[in-house]
C-alpha cells in the first residue's frame, strides 16, 4: 500500500490542477459568449451585401471580367491557416495544420505553396516547414472588422499583381460549443455569385451596376474574412471550454479514487496499530 | 419611411425616419418618402438622418448632432438601397 503522505501529495496537487481547469472553463464560457454574439450582429451586414451583390450579378451578363474573378491555370498557392494564439483547446489547432498538411501535401502537390498564419500556431507550425508570407498573430488581441479588412486587401494585392493563383482560407467553423467543422474555402479567385434573383429593372443605379458589382466585391472578400476569423475565435473558446470541462470531469474523478486509497490505506494503519497493541497487552497477560 | 444603418461590426440603428442624406459618389442626396428605388455607392462623409431618432446607447458615441438636430454618422466609404419606403445603409 503507497504511503500515506505520497498519496496526500499527490491529492493536493489534482486538486489545484482542478482548480486551474474550472476557472479556464468559466473564462472560456464568458469570452465564448461575447464572441457569439459578435458573429450575430455582423450577420445583417454580410446578408446583405451577398444579397445584393448576387442580385447585380444576376442581372449583369455572363461574366463582369472581375480582375478578382481571373481563374489562372493554378501555379502558385496561397494558404491562410487561421488558429489560436494559445494551446489548451483540444484538438482545434491540430485539426487546422492537419488539414493544411493535406492541401500542401496531396491537394497541391507538385504547386508552390505558401502560407499566411492567422495565430502564433500557424505560425510556429509552417515556419519551420514552408514559407510563412505573413503571420498576423496579434488580431485576437483587438479583433475588429478594419484590422481583418487590412489582410484580406493585403490578400487580393497578391492575387491581382499575379504573386499567387489561388487563395484559400482554412479555419474552424463554429457550430456549437462542443463541435468545430474544419473548413478549407476558395477565397481567391472568387467563387461566381450564384442562385440570386436578377434584381427587378425599376432600379436607378448610381454608378452603372457594374461599377457596384467591382466595388462590392472586395467588400464582400473582406467579410468572408471576417466572418472566418469570427467564427475561429468562437471555436476556439467553444473547444477550450469543452476541453477543460472534460479535464476538470477526468480531474475529480481521480481526486475521489486517490481519497478512496488515501482512507483505505489509513484505516489499514489503524488496524495495525490496534493489533499490535491487543497482541501486546496479550503478551503481558500470558 | 424605414432607415437600418448596419456595419460589419453591428446594427447602428433601425428605425423610423422622415428622411435621409447621403454621400453619394456622385454628389450628396436625400431620400424623403416614396423616393425611387435606388441602390447608390456612397464615398466618404456623412449619413444624416432627420426625425424622432433614438440611438442605442453602445453606439451613442459614433452619432452627433448637427445645428439643425439632425443626427450624423461619419463613414468612410459605403453602399445604400432604398425601395418600398426601405431604406439599408450599409456603412464602412
Amino acid at each position: 500500500m503507497a504511503n500515506l503522505k505520497e498519496i496526500r501529495n499527490r491529492i493536493t496537487s489534482v486538486s489545484s490542477t482542478m482548480q486551474i481547469t474550472s476557472a479556464m472553463k468559466m473564462v472560456s464560457a464568458a469570452k465564448l459568449k461575447k464572441a457569439q454574439d459578435a458573429i450575430t450582429a455582423m450577420r445583417p451586414y454580410s446578408d446583405k451585401l451577398t444579397e445584393l451583390l448576387q442580385s447585380l450579378s444576376a442581372s449583369l451578363d455572363a461574366d463582369s471580367g472581375s480582375k478578382f474573378a481571373d481563374n489562372r491555370e493554378v501555379k502558385k498557392v496561397l494558404v491562410v491557416a487561421i488558429t489560436s494564439n494559445r494551446g489548451l483547446a483540444g484538438a482545434f489547432n491540430s485539426n487546422i495544420l492537419k488539414q493544411t498538411t493535406v492541401l500542401n501535401d496531396e491537394v497541391y502537390a507538385g504547386k508552390q505553396v505558401d502560407f499566411v498564419a492567422i495565430g502564433k500556431k500557424a505560425n510556429d507550425f509552417w515556419a519551420k516547414r514552408a514559407k510563412v508570407i505573413a503571420n498576423h498573430s496579434g488580431i485576437f488581441d483587438d479583433l475588429t472588422f478594419d484590422s481583418v479588412a487590412a489582410i484580406a486587401e493585403d490578400l487580393m494585392e497578391q492575387f491581382v499583381s499575379g504573386n499567387y493563383d489561388r487563395i484559400d482560407i482554412v479555419y474552424n467553423k463554429f457550430k456549437n460549443a462542443a463541435t468545430q467543422l474544419v473548413m478549407t474555402e476558395q477565397f481567391l479567385p472568387i467563387v461566381p455569385a450564384a442562385g440570386g434573383d436578377a434584381i427587378s429593372a425599376d432600379y436607378t443605379f448610381e454608378p452603372s451596376k457594374a461599377e457596384i458589382v467591382e466595388q462590392l466585391i472586395p467588400k464582400s472578400l473582406k467579410t468572408q474574412l471576417y466572418k472566418a476569423v469570427r467564427d475561429s475565435f468562437a471555436s476556439e473558446h467553444g473547444a477550450r471550454m469543452t476541453a477543460m470541462h472534460k479535464a476538470t470531469d477526468n480531474a475529480t474523478e481521480l481526486r475521489d479514487q486517490l481519497k478512496l486509497t488515501y482512507n483505505k490505506a489509513r484505516q489499514a494503519a489503524i488496524t495495525n496499530e490496534i493489533l499490535e497493541i491487543v497482541g501486546g497487552a496479550e503478551a503481558l497477560n500470558n | 419611411m424605414y432607415l437600418e444603418i448596419v456595419s460589419p461590426e453591428a446594427t447602428l440603428f433601425a428605425g423610423e425616419v422622415t428622411s435621409v442624406t447621403v454621400p453619394g459618389v456622385n454628389g450628396e442626396f436625400q431620400m424623403l418618402n416614396n423616393h425611387e428605388p435606388i441602390i447608390s455607392l456612397l464615398q466618404e462623409g456623412n449619413v444624416k438622418v432627420d426625425g424622432n431618432v433614438t440611438i442605442d446607447e453602445d453606439y451613442a458615441s459614433k452619432f452627433s448632432k448637427d445645428a439643425d438636430g439632425k443626427t450624423i454618422l461619419p463613414i468612410t466609404s459605403g453602399t445604400v438601397e432604398m425601395k418600398d419606403n426601405k431604406v439599408i445603409v450599409l456603412a464602412d
